[in-house]
Formats: structure tokens, sequence, C-alpha cells
């Protein structure tokens, strides 16, 4: 038969933002897949280069569109490490707290790009309605639905307005009054895990091999989550689990983002019920004339899809020398997305990429 | 003892000669030289940091060199919580010349190293030896000098290449 080459995306129905595959295909399975990435190239570690070390954080978010708490969070951590800047317990919790509300939204968008995919769209519409609860409380507690720029170096902006914590709860209420729903028509319905399971299969030795983490690796059965491995904020404070699952396909995947929302929530109800009181921030040097000591730092945390790391220098002066993100989605879409296509069908090939959860612009950056 | 000092012990003893710090709690610093770092990683992979979390690139420019960075650490064994083994990460550096920046590929230790070395590639200029697609990564132009190299100036080059395309003329 002969073989063709087709582009899928930056322009296409079951491509998820700005980015590419080329495919060579005979005919509809695929014998090669060339990932391309750049259309979201914007160059921010550069442009940090350039940009004091207060200036840096509406950069810093703006890095993934989807998660940029988890953003603030390791350029945040990364600083207090080189200038040793302590963060008072109540921000710790405030951190994990606001963080894991936003595990949940970008999981939400996550659902909603996975079953907009597939054409259940009434789930997708739910997702985006649910998500856009969250972002309510974010708007009350920061100003910004999108971009909050709430966590900085010494603890976050401001301490919860009265009431607030009554508002989490109620939203989530709401939310998780809605998982039957779900999973009656989205993870339980036979459409679906009829084109999931056994879709996009990665082992657990593959998924080490290509320097995968996140829910690639916790669906392949292995326990990795930086929340437990090395915790930051708050997560130690509290009992919780980390779901898996074992079969490492795009089933599997999905469902692990299913139980890691329900495991967040649960985590948001316990830290509220622990959370002390105290101040919420520790004062941080005067930003026009802050010079932040030599050294350098590798800092990570879970982000709502892996392993999301900062190598931040400095050289003793006003502004990052260099800075250097690790994220999730470059191993998944540019070593294993590669990989786990050879051999996969063309109808397929949305349905892989967004299962393994990859969104460009983190790839890009 | 802790586990990173019976690390650097077992490194120091392996590769006479390797500098080993411990600049923070959680974290192991490796200098090594050019020629030995792949041998390096090869090592610290079979005792364990199976997991490359990135490859970084500084530019030391008044050094005239450049610093590549591995930074690795450990995916559990078993199906338990974290042992002290996972907490550690350790960054191994290792220093090449500006003037000649060339460097050995570490994908026959890594395979997820290959996106990471071709990003540096195109941004820092330097080449990979035995890489097997040393293409462009996301950059849709070719630069006078790699654009993350300290000597590039973003701004100049945004005024300078920006300004020269001719305006619209109106009829």
């Amino acid at each position: 038969m002969r073989e063709l080459e087709l582009y899928f995306g930056p322009q296409h129905l079951g491509m998820v933002g700005n980015f590419s595959i080329t495919l060579k295909v005979e005919g509809d399975r695929i014998r090669e897949a060339a990932a391309n990435p750049g259309y979201l190239h914007r160059g921010f570690e550069k442009l940090m280069e350039y940009r004091t070390w207060i200036q840096n954080f509406p950069l810093v978010c703006r890095i993934n569109v989807v998660e940029p708490d988890h953003m603030e969070l390791v350029y945040a951590m990364a600083v207090e490490k080189l200038t040793g800047i302590e963060v008072p317990e109540r921000a710790q919790y405030i951190r994990s707290i606001f963080l894991e509300l936003s595990r949940v939204a970008s999981h939400l968008f996550g659902l909603w790009a996975y079953a907009n995919m597939l054409g259940f769209d009434t789930v997708a519409q739910w997702a985006m309605y649910h998500r856009d609860l969250v972002l309510d409380l974010f708007e009350e507690l920061t100003g910004g639905r999108v971009y909050h720029i709430f966590i900085w170096p010494g603890g976050v902006r401001r301490d919860f307005p009265e009431g607030f914590q009554e508002r989490i709860v109620n939203t989530l209420h709401s939310i998780g009054g809605c998982v039957p729903d779900y999973d009656h028509t989205f993870f339980n319905n036979r459409l679906f895990s009829k084109r999931a399971k056994g879709i996009g299969k990665v082992t657990r030795e593959e998924a080490m091999e290509m320097g995968a983490t996140g829910q690639v690796l916790r669906a392949a059965g292995m326990k990795y989550d930086i929340r437990k491995v090395e915790p930051y904020a708050a997560y130690h404070q509290v009992p919780w689990e980390v779901p898996t699952r074992k079969a490492g396909d795009a089933y599997s995947r999905i469902r692990v983002v299913r139980d890691e929302m329900i495991e967040s929530v649960h985590m948001i109800f316990k830290l509220l019920d622990k959370m002390p009181e105290g101040k919420v921030y520790n004062r941080a040097p005067n930003p026009f004339k802050w010079k932040v000591p030599a050294g350098e730092a590798y800092v990570r945390c879970e982000s709502s899809r892996g392993e999301l790391g900062l190598y931040l220098v400095s050289d003793s002066g006003d502004k990052p020398y260099r800075a250097h993100f690790r994220t999730p989605s470059y191993p998944h879409g540019l070593v294993l997305l590669e990989k786990i296509l050879r051999g996969a069908s063309l109808a397929d090939v949305g349905n892989i990429m967004i299962s393994l959860y990859v969104t460009p612009p983190e790839i890009d950056r | 003892m802790k586990i990173r000092q019976r690390i650097a012990e077992e490194l120091s003893d392996a590769f006479p000669g390797l500098q080993t710090e411990t600049p923070g709690e959680g974290r192991l610093l490796v200098l090594a030289g050019k020629d030995s770092v792949i041998a390096v990683l090869g090592y610290l992979k079979r005792r364990g940091y199976n997991h490359l979390a990135l490859i970084s690139c500084v530019d030391w420019m008044e050094e005239g060199e450049f610093e590549l960075v591995y930074i690795l650490s450990a995916y559990p064994r078993g199906e338990g919580g974290a042992a002290a083994r996972e907490e550690l990460s350790i960054l191994v550096k290792t220093r090449i010349s500006r003037k000649r920046p060339d460097a050995a590929t570490a994908i026959p230790v890594f395979a997820n190293a290959e996106p990471l070395e071709r990003e540096i590639h195109e941004l820092f200029g330097i080449v990979f030896a035995g890489h097997p697609r040393l293409t462009p990564l996301f950059l849709e132009r070719e630069y006078p000098i790699p654009p993350f190299r300290k000597d590039f100036d973003t701004r100049q080059y945004v005024k300078d290449f920006f300004d020269k395309i001719p305006e619209v003329q109106q009829e």
C-alpha cells in the first residue's frame, strides 16, 4: 500500500491547541509520527532574564494557560530557596488549598477537551461549567479568573475573605454532587470505554524509560507523586491517597484523572479543617532594590500533568541569570507520543494525544 | 550515613578527581569533566537514579564557558511510600568551551534526552555528537547567533529585525 504523509494539526478538531504531528500512514495505520512543536514558542525563559524578580510573576503564570498557579508556585519556591525567605504556616495551607482548587479546574478543562474530542458534548459542557464555578472562587480571592498572581515569595498575597471557606465547601459540594452523572454518562459509558480501553498503552518500563510522570506513570501502576516524594506547601499535614491503575491505556489515564479530582476535593476539606490562624506572608524586600544572592536552585512540584520543575540561577543581580522550566508535557508530547503513535490507527491520534494530557504551551514555553 | 553522602563517596571512588557538593536539603551537586559526564550519568542510572528530569544549559559568557546541567532523580522501586532515595535530586554539571561548543549525547543512557538536547542545540548552538536529529525544534527563522546566548540581545534584535519591514503604502 502507498505510504502517505499527513499533517495532523495545528488546525484540527482532535488537536488541543497549537501543536502538530507529522504522520506517515499506510492505509489508516501509522508507520511513523514526528511531533512538531514551536507554534507557541514565546521565549519566556529569555524574557525572564530582562525582568526583575518580582516583574517575572505576570510572565511565569502565562507559560501554561491551563494551570498558571503551579507555575507561580515553582517560581516562588525557587526564589524562596535562593533568598531563604520563610513562608508562614497559614500561607502553606492556603497555597495547598489554592493549588488543589487549581488542579480540579485544570482536570475539568482536561475532561472538557477529552469529552469534546470524543463527541461527548454534554459532558464537555458540564465540565466547562463546573470549571467556571471554581474560577468564580479564584475571582473572588484574587481578582483574576485565569491568571491569579496570588502566590509569591514569602507566602500568598492575601488571606481568605470573610465566609470564603464556606463558599469553597459549597462549590465543591455542588460539583461533587454531579459525579454520579459524570460516571453514568461518561466514565461508565460503554461508548467511552470501547474507544479508550487498550488505546495508547504505555507499560511501566516504557514510561520510566521515556521520562514520564503524572497520570501516565500512575495509570501504569506506579505511585509517583512529588506531593508525596518531596512534600511542599501543606501536603504532608493531612492524610491522602495517590490513585493508581494498572493497565496503562487511555482509559486508565482518564480514570486516574477522575479519582485524582475526588481525592483533591477530600484533601481540600481536610486542609480547611486543620488550617491554623496567623499571618499569610512574610514581607519580601523592596522589589525595586531586590537583589537575590548568587546561587542556583532546582525545585519541583506536582502540577496537574506531572512533575513540574524549575532550575533557577542567580548571579546576585536584580534579575534572574537563567531560568529553565521542566514541564511534564515535554517528555509526554515529544518522546512518548511519537513512540506510542507508531502502529496506532489514524482515528485514535487525538484520543491518544489528549489522554497523554499534553498541553502545547508548556512544551514551547 | 545520609544517602547523599554515600552516593558522593561512591562517585569519588568510581571517578577519581570528581568533585561533589551538598548545596541544600535533598540536593547533590556533581561537577564532572566533559569526557566523563556520560559515564557518570550511566553510573547514577545503574545506581537507581533512573529519571532524567531536565538537561539545562547556562551561558557563562564572561568565563567563556557553557555549563550543561543534568538533573536526575529516582523513580520508586516498589508500591510503597517515598524512600530517602527518591527525595534526592542529583545535579550533574559539566563545563564546555564557548569557542568550540560540543558535547557527547546522553541518548544512549536516557532516551528522553533527545528533545532536550535538540532544544539546547537550537537555542545555545551546542553540537551533541552522536545525536540522530539535531534539526530545529521551536524556532521558525535563522538567527545571527543562537538566541538564548547572553550576547544575543532580544530587544535590539526586535528593533533591528521588525523595524526594517516596510510600511504598507496607502493609495
